[in-house]
């Protein structure tokens, strides 16, 4: 039986981040989408106690709502969400 | 078995080493000077460079800089030159019959160039346009930012080129006199290899040695000072693709571990079965060029990591690079990785040391730079006593150094790098 990923939960907010954000940076959407939804997207993840179980995605996150509230460009924070990711990533189990 | 190599002292304290390739068609000759843009104050910066090119613009027998290729093109020879940070070297490759026409052109150049104002004012626009060229070139530009970061302050983090300021001011006054500083018979070592014979290219040599004899007064370049902290610089440009360098400092190329060094280089970043290559690129897909390098000089060297990635991945990137840096020296590397990087380094030893022209550099660097010839058996030798044990031990304590890291990209701000390497 192959072996739950205890971050799971927090990958999968990350990533519903990371498309949030990109679809702004590719201008996608139908819709428009304000930094508001993408600040409160990223706390969604903050909320997750499994962030402080990898060293680094907390702070990462952090960085990433930094970013979103000082107004810096989409990929920024894209690039910041996505370095959260892989901290998470290097923490999980093989 | 006497080495294939034969070293011989000179008059005025140059060097000549000549190795016999009768099979060969072809001779190669270099003249390598002990001079290079770590010798340069800030005032200098690109003297050494600058000196190299004015080099092939005349002298009072071939006035022009195509009578200077003429003379070795038109025996279907080759005739170029390199500036270094710790050396510059002259060289010629001709069909071996030449290889006096080949020495007498590089002698030639070397001492008796007219250095023209005209063409020093040409040269200088030439060497302006390739400093902002490479202004141009991320990633070029990176690693020069790298180095800036390795060595702060010292004229070994700066490019060999020079700076734009420096190119401008240098005078015809200063070339001269940095030349004769440098450009002296101590401070010369010739090499020879090909079908030639021995004593001839020595009577050759012997007619042709004009520099001063007297060793320069320079004084001895201080090493840089160590480095106290991580530090990261991000150059804000608005790139398609990010550019990283990120690495620490290492060994000197007269460290007797500089062979772990090498392999350690090999497994983490050299080729497509290198560890970097296999975790960046092929299972985590962040980056279509990632690789490893190192660079040595007489008292210190680096190891280092370039990434060439979509901006969006960069810091996770580094990341993944930061995992396999800190894996080598958690663990020791794997018995067929170490085989698989002794059989690269030795391969690619081998290979280069096919052609006369690779034969004369070698013999001639390691005579200039270190002072004694090691022969490739044992090169090869040394490449394969190094251990996995080695590699961890020398991993452990190249990586416990400050992390440096250049970064070129539509970044506004560097928090995240800075995260990413505990700067």
């Amino acid at each position: 039986m192959p072996g739950r990923d205890p971050h799971s939960g927090a990958a999968v907010r990350i990533r519903k981040a990371i498309a949030l954000v990109n679809s702004v940076a590719d201008e996608a959407g139908d819709e428009e989408i304000t930094p508001t939804e993408i600040a409160e997207a990223i706390r969604d993840c903050l909320e997750l106690t499994d962030v402080d179980s990898v060293p680094n995605v907390r702070r990462y996150l952090g960085e990433a709502l930094d970013a979103v509230s000082d107004g810096m460009p989409a990929d920024f924070v894209a690039m910041t969400l996505y370095a959260a990711l892989g901290a998470l990533r290097e923490g999980s189990p093989d | 078995m006497p080495p294939p190599h034969r070293v011989h002292e000179l008059p005025g304290g140059a060097r000549l080493v000549v190795e016999s390739m009768p099979e060969r068609q072809s001779t190669s000759v270099v003249l390598m000077f002990g001079a290079g843009s770590r010798l340069e104050d800030d005032r200098l910066a690109g003297v050494s460079h600058f000196i190299e090119h004015l080099y092939f613009k005349g002298t009072k027998r071939r006035p022009s800089s195509k009578e200077i290729a003429d003379a070795i093109e038109g025996v279907g020879g080759f005739i170029n030159a390199s500036t270094d940070k710790e050396l510059t070297a002259y060289w010629a490759r001709v069909p071996s019959e030449h290889m006096e026409l080949g020495l007498d052109v590089l002698f030639d150049i070397i001492a008796n160039s007219k250095l023209d104002p005209a063409d020093i004012e040409r040269e200088r626009m030439v060497i302006l346009d390739e400093l902002r060229m490479y202004q141009d070139q991320p990633q070029d530009l990176v690693q020069n930012l790298f180095e800036e970061l390795i060595w702060p302050g010292h004229p070994l983090g700066r490019d060999i080129a020079g700076t734009e300021e420096s190119v401008s001011r240098l005078t015809r006054d200063d070339i001269l006199e940095y030349a004769d500083a440098h450009y002296r018979l101590p401070n010369l070592v010739i090499g020879a290899a090909g079908m030639l014979d021995e004593n001839a290219t020595l009577a050759v040599v012997r007619n042709r040695l004009s520099l001063r004899a007297d060793p320069d007064g320079a004084l001895a370049v201080a090493p840089p000072t160590p480095l106290e902290s991580p530090r990261v610089l991000v150059r804000r440009r608005e790139t398609e693709q990010a550019h990283i360098c990120l690495g620490v400092r290492a060994f000197s190329y007269m460290h007797p571990d500089r062979y772990a060094l090498d392999l350690l280089n090999t497994v983490l970043g050299e080729g497509m079965s290198s560890r970097l290559f296999l975790s960046i690129r092929e299972r985590l897909a962040l980056a279509y060029d990632v690789h490893s390098f190192t660079q040595k000089h007489r008292d210190t060297g680096y190891l280092g990591v370039y990434i060439g990635v979509d901006p969006k991945k960069a810091v996770d990137a580094v990341n993944a690079a930061m995992v396999e840096l800190r894996g080598l020296s958690e663990s020791e590397v794997l018995p067929d990785e170490l085989a698989r990087a002794k059989e690269f380094t030795k391969g690619r030893l081998r290979l280069e040391l096919e052609t006369t022209n690779g034969v004369a550099f070698w013999l001639t660097y390691q005579e200039l730079l270190l002072g004694e010839i090691k022969t490739i058996d044992e090169e090869l030798d040394l490449v394969e006593a190094v251990t996995a044990e080695d590699i961890k031990r020398i991993a452990r304590e190249v990586l416990s150094g400050p992390m440096q890291m250049s970064v070129i990209g539509p970044f506004a701000r560097d928090s995240a790098f800075r995260l990413a390497v505990g700067a």
